[in-house]
């Protein structure tokens, strides 16, 4: 694929992108498989589901027991990061739901089970973006590691690796820095007791969303005992919340440039009355030779 | 007020990083990006400060349980 090459026609696309996005959302890789391609639909199912079953299997499926009685409702988990995973999402609530309705104890594994059920989530969020952008690409090209879905996951996984691997490293640094920093912080505010899914269901999504840290954070420091008063607790949890938060725009950011490096973007971002745009646009390609954008 | 330093202290740190990473967000270039954050985070401090204020009226007057 030329990085310069002109955004494709319509009739030059692979298929629908909304479709392939549907798809991709229900069933891991089903939006690829629509588009053609197997091998990543295959691999992406694989990994995706596979991933999503053994946490289950860790957690008992009792992921969504977390949730307080008074929380409980048919639209209750939507707010987790198992929403990346609709089909997923829908099979657990069908299977296991919130359990029988009175407390029992936790697998011994349940943190690690829930935490790879949730990394299936946004895994497939961005196995399914980059079914989108394929959907609106030549049926020609392959995948890289500067690929939108793939520097989307990367900037999930540890907060500026994305933009490490597009070679802004400024950028990366300075992200890596204010997401890790607001984990980090909050945790050390609320003295861990931020990082559980079982106290706090829906904040630990938000820190989820700050990837590895985050997980790194709760296997060091996560589920302590709480044996008195922590001040700053709320505070704390609210600030590592901010801190996952905000991973989402650097991975939306890193999506866009890879696109646009790609010669894919909306329509309506670059025509003749959008000069800005265009240069915008212009800006951000690779040229013939060229490796990287300089930070 | 309990420890007003600490929470606008705290509130300083977490907004910088909103304001960076939104201002990364809407600039693809560092350059750009970087020069925009002095008026951005002016813009979000005068923002928070007219909201707060506005908060503080309320309680004071329609919220007041007095």
């Amino acid at each position: 694929m030329s990085a310069s090459s002109p955004s494709p026609r319509p009739s030059e696309t692979s298929g629908d992108a909304t479709v392939a996005t549907l798809l991709g959302w229900i069933v891991p890789g089903a939006g690829h498989l629509y588009l053609g391609r197997q091998t990543v639909a295959l691999a992406g199912f694989v990994v995706v589901t596979g991933l999503y079953l053994l946490g289950l299997k860790l957690s008992g499926g009792m992921g969504f027991e977390f949730l307080h009685a008074e929380l409980r409702g048919p639209l209750a988990p939507a707010l987790a990061p198992e929403l990346g995973f609709l089909g997923g999402l829908v099979y657990q609530m069908k299977a296991y739901g919130f359990g029988p309705g009175y407390p029992r104890p936790f697998p011994d594994l349940v943190f690690l089970g829930t935490t790879l059920t949730a990394a299936a989530g946004i895994l497939n969020l961005c196995l399914t973006a980059q079914a989108h952008h394929d959907a609106r690409r030549a049926r020609a090209g392959g995948y890289s590691i500067q690929s939108p879905g793939v520097v989307a996951a990367l900037a999930w996984f540890v907060p500026g690796l994305g933009h490490l691997v597009q070679g802004r490293k400024l950028r990366a640094l300075l992200v890596f820095l204010a997401i890790v920093g607001l984990l980090v912080l909050g945790s050390g505010l609320a003295e861990g007791a931020n990082l559980s899914r079982e106290r706090h269901f829906y904040y630990w999504g938000g820190q989820f969303l700050g990837g590895l840290p985050a997980m790194l954070l709760e296997f060091v420091s996560g589920h302590p005992p709480i044996t008195g008063d922590i001040p700053y607790a709320e505070g704390g949890l609210v600030i590592a919340a901010i801190g996952g938060l905000l991973n989402i725009m650097a991975m939306l950011d890193v999506y866009a440039v890879a696109e646009r490096r790609a010669g894919v973007v909306a329509p309506a971002a670059v025509t003749d009355d959008k000069p800005a745009a265009k240069a915008d646009l212009e800006s951000l390609r690779l040229q013939p030779g060229e490796q990287e954008v300089s930070a | 007020m309990k420890d007003i330093g600490v929470h606008l202290l705290l509130f300083t740190v977490v907004a910088a990083a909103i304001v960076m990473l939104s201002a990364f967000f809407n600039e693809a270039e560092d350059g750009p990006a970087l020069r925009a954050l002095p008026r951005r985070l002016l813009y979000f401090f005068v923002g928070c400060g007219v909201l707060a204020g506005l908060m503080l009226l309320a309680e004071h007057t329609v919220a007041s349980v007095n």
